[in-house]
């Protein structure tokens, strides 16, 4: 058995950005790794902070919110909210010192399949340095 | 309502002064009996004592004679008066003309419920009145007497004593703010044996005027007290504050407060924010197959039920937290005494000011959710990236 931690991560992706963005870096045979588990939202906007919270209480290693870039949002304005939602997620975080890292914000459109497949690299990277996540063990949540 | 917000501004400089005679609460209700004969407004909201019990509850009062068990500032706050409030007036029209005595944080609680489309201000009229705090609604029910007893004196020295709310201890905004919040505020503060009246909107400037009242005394008395208590407030919740977000630095800190619930959602049925008509932690939508469940406990060794408890408390304040005006409803609502109320006025504190948003100070202020800047929060959002776009611009 590989003792090799392989993080679990959950991808929020827009439809209309970071999906594509990140089918389109499939199609290409870009490198993803496989620690990403992508759920597809119509927008950024769709994004309730509770399903952040879910999934990070519920075990998961990093949470991924991705949208189109400020002013390509097909909704005019969906990402800014998600924005301000990830802002204010970031503050609960930060202030009941729970790991913030485990959570970001990333814009990713259509055609950056290259942006794609460095962001969740990287984001892989720095999970699987921070380690598991200590909820995915607790008992008492 | 007014939109002008610089005309409404400069109201609170002059107010009108009323000697008391008999005591504070018989010159304040003489004002509401005057203003229901003259028919300047239809109704009262105010907090009254159930005749024969100690409990206290909120009632429309349309008869003058009610105002015998009708109470300014009771001992308790039993019921949020913003909770109060909206369960009559959330789906508008109301044709009546009505008027709410209610304290600052309830006052609050009312502007954050008309930002969510809860309650209908247009024929409102919002009256606060300085708030001593109040007593644990668990320590009055267990001892009614000792307890109303003990809240008359701390109330007539406005004393911040250890036997108040926590929620009232840390309180720093039990007066009158500088916003446009309500629309009439009765000051306590100030010279002994005067009731002020101080309009704080054109609408309350009407009143007063129906009611025959000039705004012409001079306010500075009421003021310089009233600042000199909200410093030395001010001074004890940021002890507070300090405090606690010292015993949450880590994770643990606030799992073991929580850990106490028993999953009875008091804290949300009695939050005057909490008003979506059923809850996601209430629904079906948790419910998941019984081999979910066993898989769970395969992998953690073990499962603990309830389920969610911790995802309630913090997906509750991820809705909430900012628009909590820390009234601390829900603290007195739980039965195992977790302190809850403290935690969700800790963290809407640190989040309130990463908006700068004051819930309830404004009515014109949207929420922070529903507005957003086009270039904002760069340095949260992605921090690589915001060097990268700062460097390129310099390029």
């Amino acid at each position: 058995m590989n003792d090799k931690f392989t993080p679990n991560i959950i991808g929020f992706l827009c439809n209309w950005c970071s999906y594509t963005g990140a089918d389109l870096a499939g199609t290409s045979r870009m490198k993803i790794p496989p620690s990403l588990k992508t759920i597809r939202v119509m927008c950024s906007g769709r994004i309730d902070p509770l399903f952040v919270l879910e999934s990070f209480i519920k075990g998961a290693d990093g949470v991924m919110m991705m949208g189109c870039h400020p002013g390509d949002c097909h909704y005019q304005k969906g990402n800014y909210n998600a924005r301000r939602r990830y802002v204010m997620l970031n503050s609960i975080f930060d202030t009941l010192g729970l790991e913030k890292k485990r959570i970001g914000l990333w814009w990713v459109s259509a055609s950056e399949a290259t942006r794609f497949a460095k962001v969740t690299n990287e984001y892989t990277k720095e999970i699987e340095k921070l380690g598991p996540n200590p909820t995915s063990k607790e008992i008492f949540l | 309502m007014s939109n002008n917000q610089k005309e409404t501004k400069n109201y609170p400089n002059k107010g009108k002064s009323l000697p008391v005679e008999k005591s504070i609460k018989d010159t304040v209700f003489n004002i509401f009996k005057k203003a229901l004969e003259e028919n300047i407004f239809d109704a009262l909201l105010i907090p009254a004592k159930v005749p024969d019990t100690d409990a206290y509850s909120w009632i429309l009062l349309q008869d003058e004679s009610l105002f015998d068990i009708a109470d300014p500032l009771p001992p308790v706050m039993t019921v949020q008066g913003g909770r109060a409030l909206s369960s009559f007036s959330k789906n508008g029209e109301l044709g009546l003309k009505i008027a709410a005595l209610l304290r600052p944080c309830e006052a609050r609680a009312v502007i954050e419920l008309f930002k969510l489309h809860q309650v209908d201000l247009d024929n409102m009229t919002l009256i606060t009145i300085d708030c001593p705090g109040a007593m644990p609604l668990a320590d009055y029910m267990n001892d009614p007497k000792k307890i109303a007893d003990s809240f008359k004196k701390i109330s007539e020295k406005w004393e911040i004593s250890e036997s108040l709310r926590p929620a009232c201890q840390n309180c720093h905004r039990f007066s009158l703010m500088d916003g446009t919040g309500p629309d009439l505020h009765i000051g306590l503060l100030g010279e002994n044996n005067k009731v002020t009246l101080i309009a704080n909107s054109p609408e309350g400037n009407d009143l007063l005027e129906k009611l025959g009242f000039e705004s012409k005394d001079s306010l500075d008395k009421w003021k310089t007290e009233k600042e000199k208590l909200v410093k030395e407030k001010t001074k004890k919740r940021e002890s507070f504050l300090k405090e606690w977000q010292e015993k949450t630095k880590n994770p643990d800190g606030f799992f073991n407060e929580l850990n106490k619930c028993i999953n009875c959602h008091n804290c949300m049925n009695a939050c005057p924010i909490c008003y979506c008509q059923q809850c996601y932690f209430d629904s079906q939508m948790i419910n998941f197959k019984p081999e979910i469940y066993l898989k769970k406990s395969r992998e953690k060794g073990a499962l603990r039920f309830p389920l969610n408890t911790m995802l309630f408390h913090i997906g509750r304040m991820s809705h909430m937290v900012l628009s909590c005006v820390a009234c601390g409803a829900c603290e007195d609502a739980c039965p195992v005494s977790i302190p809850v109320g403290r935690l969700f006025s800790m963290v809407g504190d640190k989040t309130q000011k990463q908006f700068d948003y004051v819930p309830g100070l404004n009515r014109e202020d949207p929420l922070p959710l529903q507005i957003f800047k086009e270039d904002e929060f760069c340095e949260v959002e992605t921090p690589n990236e915001c060097e990268e776009k700062a460097t390129e611009e310099v390029k």
